[in-house]
């Protein structure tokens, strides 16, 4: 594998030279000088893409038609981890399950979005904007939530994905195979751009996150400390690693949001080694990941931590060993400030009868109830701000208390 | 610099082609310089392109290597049986997509080709489809690019590449004669079976993303429920081409075909694989899918919103011409909406790589050894491996991220390097942009410290990125 890596250790060099190689080390000491803004809570969204099955993930095994509702995806490769007499999670989240022991992880179940169609593209839409409708908001929630307060946020990703759009501006990053530009470039391009604010905006943001010392040295992810060689650069573990640094650091985003797709498991989701099970071991895998980058700073005491997808699956298998697109699924709140080791569910039951139109499990939480409760608790979002700017029209949902104290 | 017909062939070719090292060539008549593009996309390039057929066998000769692979012979290791897994396919493929879209006479039809395999896209991110990407582009797009949509989307939807990356080859009729054997079958061996019924994904996309859009996006009377998703499956069941035979004109078994009529949208379609042809018929006649074609093709050429009179012209012009794609592109290029002199899109990476080694004349280096592909990557735009089945996106605020545009000054950055001074940036400027090169521009080109700068400037100019 080692020779398809897409990104060589040029970068590090380059930066290292400059910053000192151990991102850590010098993080650590820092953050003993947090001033104010160093203290400030910590929220982090991770979107599911693809329509994660919520009863793969965190199955009902104590519900009486489990079994006979979900047939040969009642049975999985090793026994699920369980939480309460009702739920357990799938046995490839075994480091989610030892937070939930830890009381770090509280899981949300028959959770949805308040829309009911089975479009991934309109879902995704609705579970970024924070609308009720598709595309009756174009910009994100996390983005009109973090602008009253200017804080900083970041995607780990080329792109800016939807739920950080907004009034602000927000950082992007990326690993790169390719050597940075020089400093004289980049004032040069800063001129051409004076007639183009979109193009002006985006490398004033790149050039911060690049240039600016306090964050840390853009190197390659998998030469870094701590980093395990079988982290590949760009995996879901590694930009969850590199998350964390960005976090730690006093002065670093107070949000970010992460992305793993692989959730759409129309055929053999049974399978041990089939595609969905490895899609939840790297989300496993990259929430501990991203827990470890938090704890030796004490960060993680201050984050919250927020796991949604934009449907789930339909209770019934389907004729090729997996599910079809469905509503009603799971969410998962984690970090050190959550009150954890706890189900949340009203749970519909799976019985047939039961299901939403006779086939997905049933909405009995609002996705936002969620998110309101973190962003109010958390982020001290005004309940103003929630009903009319960050879910408008959700003031009739009740937000959740997911926090410690 | 006020000669109108040479303002028209810059935005010729930057909105509408993949850019030119030089406008003089097309600058006589642009609009006539489009319209002549128009029809089936030529001969692709680059070598070890296989057909579909050929394709199959090789996915087929891949999969018994795996097996194998899993009982080496003796004095091999297993990496040895698996050596090159597909990858000299894939590298091929990507690679003659680019190459043919940066040496092609006509970049209008190339960038159709690209719009249309993105409309229908088949992504290598699903493993699947290893290996069959290239073939499915060349023979399910490129000859239908400006032929009948209707001819199109039957090639796509029944394409080995298209039913396997939608899992359509799995799905069964609930009560077809498959599902029947494997049960009997599983009764005796005392094991749950392994076929049991539909796969919806297929039947879902066709309808959502090929043909009468989603909820969002679809135009008056193009709903449908739950139950036309689930009555288009078993219209699809049996279309599951290349898995027990390669030859691809045997697309269709019967022992998988969900018995009796289906009723899709309040129309009964009968047993058997006509039906499919004749929903796929249906769809495409729809005004919905006439409003949503035409809608994507104006975004985008025109504007991420595009103006609703141009659109609607497009599935006017759509529907009187029994879905044919050709006069749609000709009103589309008459449309005096599409000659906007103010940019509203931004090239995405794929077209901005493109461009920049079609104006460069750089085609040789940059693909013999696949560095274009890999550039693209980095940019965001693994080739022929869109993140899921709506392929990119084609907003230019989704290609506007503050790293997205970080890479791009690194992409030029080296890639300006690499070409040294050998290139007068500065003429260059003048001669692909013409009219659309701004006075600041340009003299921030003529200052530049030295070749490779003022090329990466012009590369990273606004005039040079959107188009």
């Amino acid at each position: 594998m080692n020779k398809h890596r897409h990104f060589n250790p040029r970068r590090r060099q380059l930066m290292g030279a400059a910053l000192g190689i151990g991102a850590l080390g010098p993080l650590s000491s820092l953050s003993f000088a947090a001033g104010a803004s160093g203290s400030a809570n910590r929220f982090v969204f991770v979107v599911l893409r693809g329509g994660m099955d919520g009863l793969s993930a965190a199955p009902a095994i104590g519900d009486p038609e489990f079994v006979a509702a979900r047939g040969a995806l009642a049975q999985f490769g090793t026994t699920p981890l369980s939480l309460d007499p009702t739920f357990a999670l799938h046995p490839n989240l075994a480091q989610l399950h030892a937070m939930y022991g830890r009381g770090e992880l509280t899981v949300v179940h028959a959770v949805g979005l308040p829309y009911r169609e089975r479009s991934h593209f309109d879902a995704q839409q609705v579970l970024e904007s924070g609308g009720v409708r598709p595309y009756e908001l174009t910009t994100g929630w996390l983005g009109r939530a973090l602008a009253p307060s200017a804080a900083r946020s970041l995607a780990l990703n080329t792109a800016v994905p939807l739920v950080l759009r907004g009034p602000g501006v927000v950082d992007t990053w990326a690993p790169s195979a390719l050597p940075d530009p020089s400093a004289d470039l980049v004032a040069r391009l800063e001129r051409l751009y004076a007639n183009d604010a979109a193009l002006a905006t985006a490398l004033q943001r790149a050039k911060t996150l690049h240039f600016d010392a306090a964050m840390p040295a853009d190197m390659n992810a998998t030469d870094g400390p701590g980093m395990g060689n079988a982290v590949r650069a760009g995996s879901f573990t590694a930009l969850a690693q590199r998350a964390a640094e960005f976090l730690a650091q006093p002065n670093g985003p107070q949000a970010a949001v992460l992305e793993l797709g692989g959730f759409d498991s129309h055929a053999n989701q049974a399978n041990p080694n089939g595609a969905l099970s490895n899609t939840l071991r790297q989300l496993d895998s990259g929430l501990a990941a991203l827990r470890e980058g938090l704890l030796a700073s004490g960060t993680w005491a201050r984050t919250v931590v927020v796991v949604a997808t934009e449907f789930g699956r339909e209770v019934a298998i389907n004729g090729t060993l997996g599910t079809d697109h469905g509503t009603g699924g799971a969410a998962f709140v984690l970090g050190g400030a959550v009150k954890g080791g706890r189900v949340i569910a009203d749970w519909p039951g799976l019985a047939k009868r039961e299901r939403f139109e006779g086939r997905d499990l049933r909405i009995t939480t609002d996705l936002r109830a969620v998110l309101r409760g973190v962003l109010a608790d958390h982020l001290q979002v005004a309940t103003r701000s929630l009903n009319s700017d960050v879910f408008p029209g959700s003031e009739g949902v009740k937000s959740l208390a997911l926090l410690k104290g | 610099m006020s000669n109108p017909s040479l303002l028209h062939a810059a935005i010729a070719a930057h909105r509408f082609g993949l850019g030119e090292a030089s406008l003089e060539a097309i600058s006589g008549d642009p609009r006539q310089w489009l319209l002549a593009q128009i029809g089936p996309a030529e001969a692709p390039r680059g070598d070890g392109l296989l057909s579909t057929a050929q394709a199959l066998e090789h996915v087929a000769a891949e999969r018994e290597k795996r097996q194998l692979a899993k009982n080496p012979p003796a004095g091999m290791t297993a990496e040895q049986v698996l050596a090159g897994h597909y990858r000299e396919v894939i590298v091929a493929d990507a690679r003659s997509r680019l190459l043919t879209a940066a040496t092609s006479t006509r970049p209008f039809a190339e960038r159709l080709h690209l719009f249309w395999a993105n409309h229908f896209t088949v992504s290598l991110a699903k493993g699947a489809t290893r290996g069959l990407v290239g073939a499915f582009e060349r023979d399910a797009i490129r000859p239908h690019i400006a032929g009948p949509f209707e001819t199109m989307l039957l090639a796509s939807t029944t394409h080995p590449a298209m039913l396997r990356y939608l899992d359509n080859v799995q799905s069964a009729g609930p009560h077809s004669r498959i599902v029947a054997r494997a049960a009997r079958r599983a009764e005796q061996q005392g094991e749950g079976p392994k076929i049991t019924g539909l796969n919806e994904n297929l039947a879902r996309e066709v309808l959502e993303l090929h043909t009468l859009g989603a909820e969002s996006t679809r135009g008056p009377g193009g709903s449908y429920s739950q139950a036309d998703v689930t009555a288009f499956a078993r219209v699809l069941t049996g279309w599951r081409v290349g898995v027990q035979s390669t030859d691809p004109t045997q697309a269709f078994d019967a022992n998988w075909h969900e018995p009796g009529a289906k009723t899709v949208l309040g129309k009964v379609y009968s047993e058997g694989p006509d039906a499919l042809r004749q929903v796929l018929h249906d769809l495409a006649f729809h005004p919905a899918t006439a409003h949503f074609i035409a809608t994507k093709l104006a975004r985008h050429f025109v504007a991420d919103t595009p103006p609703p009179t141009l659109v609607d012209r497009l599935a006017l012009t759509y529907l009187r011409n029994d879905t044919r794609l050709a006069p749609v592109y000709q009103e589309l290029i008459r449309s005096p909406e599409a000659w906007n002199p103010q940019p509203m899109k931004l090239k995405t990476p794929e077209e901005f790589v493109l461009s920049a080694s079609r104006v460069l004349r750089s085609n040789p280096r940059l693909f013999e050894r696949g560095e274009a592909g890999v550039g693209i990557s980095t940019l965001g735009q693994r080739t022929q491996a869109a993140p899921s089945p709506a392929g990119w996106s084609d907003r230019t605020e989704d290609w506007l991220g503050p790293d997205a545009v970080w890479k791009r000054i690194e992409w030029s950055t080296r890639t300006a390097h690499r070409i040294g001074s050998s290139v007068d940036a500065r003429a260059l400027a003048a001669q692909s942009l013409g009219p659309l090169l701004s006075p600041d521009t340009q003299t921030q080109i003529e200052r530049a410290a030295d070749g490779p700068q003022a090329l990466a400037l012009l590369l990273m100019a606004p005039e040079f990125q959107r188009r």
